[in-house]
């Protein structure tokens, strides 16, 4: 209330609206200059720096947007080449197995067919070893046959026998041993 | 209660209190609040930006630099051309961090108390009519400035004068937003000492009424003009900025349309806090 009737008085007295709120054009001015040159100042030698400080990190914060745009991407890329290499992978893991499979099988039936047929020369081979033997044993026998023949009819006829005396007589004593 | 009340001297003074005259010029408590304001203010800045050249980050040069950024940001938002974003910058982040610091160096406790002569030695330069008046009058004339330098002086002075016999609405309307133009550095002005010497006066009146509970309430109180302080300054930073961006921006065909739908969308007045 004291204001107000001081504000009143004081309008009424100097009959001055400006002068009762306390506007003094003087001091006006002076603050506005005043504040004029704070903005040139701080736009001089402040705000520069500021802005570049900001317009860097906004920089940055779109470079590392772009960059993890760019790696989300990539990633992607990756994980389908990844996903298409395992695929490609998987095809020729395939089909190394089964050439292996193959190859083994075929592997294996010719080294059967070798050991078979190893086998088989070795069978043959003791085969006519066999039959060499069996023959000399024979032909031994027959040899130590004719011998013990030769013996026996020297003992019964008395004299030495000889293939000149008398063959029949020999092979008779032959068949009588038989 | 009312009977202390009425019976407490207040002191509150609509204009700044002279202290002292310097070659004719009266030195307001206002005044020296404001060299204060500025002091702290330029401090502030220089330790941010010597900090931001150093690299040498903290959790209040963050702060600092959100707050900027966001200003920033607002500028960008606001002034479709960025030349000219970039050149009214300066300005209306002074005006924002300056009346946001002298708003608050208000809340002060016992900012008032200091008494020289029985006057005040410090007061609230954004309560003082002279700095409210003076910064409206440097952006009404900076908006001007910047709309003759997009316009030319022609195409400035054809929102205003229109031939009344070729286009008796639009000439009306010049005259409308010659007022309009007046009007919106009168609203800037009045609306910060309004609400910056109305926040002086409540928290007086709080103070005087909660007596010795005044410790108590009086926080509360100083938050919500300390929330006042920063809307006032926003909302000063934000104006500047939309009436530069009105004032370079050629209304092109539109402009005889007179649509209160189109007026009202255009018109940053109406609904202003």
């Amino acid at each position: 209330m004291h204001t107000l009737t001081q504000f009143a008085s004081t309008t009424t007295a100097t009959g001055g609206i400006f002068e009762a709120l306390g506007i003094d054009w003087k001091t006006l001015l002076l603050q506005m200059v005043a504040f004029l040159i704070l903005v040139w100042l701080l736009g001089k030698f402040v705000y520069p720096w500021l802005m570049k400080s900001v317009d860097e990190r906004r920089d940055g914060i779109e470079a590392a947007t772009k960059a993890a745009a760019q790696a989300q991407v990539a990633a992607l890329d990756a994980q389908t080449k990844v996903a298409q290499l395992l695929k490609e992978a998987q095809l020729n893991a395939a089909d190394i197995v089964a050439t292996a499979k193959l190859e083994s099988v075929a592997a294996l039936t010719v080294s059967e067919q070798k050991a078979q047929k190893r086998a088989e020369q070795i069978v043959s081979d003791a085969q006519a070893e066999i039959t060499k033997d069996v023959l000399a044993a024979k032909k031994a026998l027959y040899n130590e046959t004719l011998e013990l023949v030769a013996m026996a009819t020297e003992k019964v006829i008395g004299k030495v026998v000889t293939g000149k005396i008398d063959p029949k007589l020999v092979s008779d004593a032959i068949k009588a041993i038989k | 209660m009312i009977g202390a009340f009425a019976t407490v001297d207040f002191r509150i003074s609509i204009a700044a209190e002279k202290l002292f005259s310097i070659g004719g010029i009266s030195v307001t408590n206002a005044m020296v609040t404001g060299l204060a304001g500025m002091i702290i203010m330029v401090a502030i800045l220089l330790y941010v930006v010597y900090k931001v050249r150093t690299g040498r980050y903290n959790r209040f040069v963050g702060l600092v630099q959100w707050v900027f950024e966001g200003l920033l940001k607002s500028i960008d938002d606001v002034v479709p051309d960025r030349v000219l974003a970039r050149k009214v910058t300066p300005l209306a982040i002074t005006i924002f961090f300056f009346v946001l610091i002298n708003y608050w160096l208000s809340m002060l406790p016992g900012l008032d108390s200091i008494m020289i002569g029985g006057v005040p030695l410090l007061r609230s330069l954004t309560a003082d009519l002279n700095f409210t008046l003076g910064l409206a009058i440097i952006t009404v004339v900076t908006v001007q400035y910047y709309a003759i330098r997009h316009l030319g002086v022609l195409g400035n002075a054809r929102r205003y004068f229109r031939n009344p016999v070729k286009d008796p609405i639009g000439s009306f309307e010049g005259i409308l937003e010659l007022i309009g133009e007046l009007s919106r550095g009168t609203a800037l002005a009045l609306r910060l000492f309004g609400n910056a010497f109305a926040g002086e006066v409540l928290l007086i009146v709080i103070a005087v009424l909660t007596n010795y509970f005044a410790s108590v309430t009086l926080p509360f109180f100083m938050a919500f003009e300390l929330f006042i302080g920063f809307i006032q300054a926003y909302v000063f930073f934000i104006l500047t900025l939309i009436f530069t961006s009105l004032a370079v921006t050629s209304h092109g065909d539109n402009s005889h349309d007179h649509s209160p739908a189109l007026e009202s969308q255009t018109d940053p007045q109406a609904g202003m806090i």
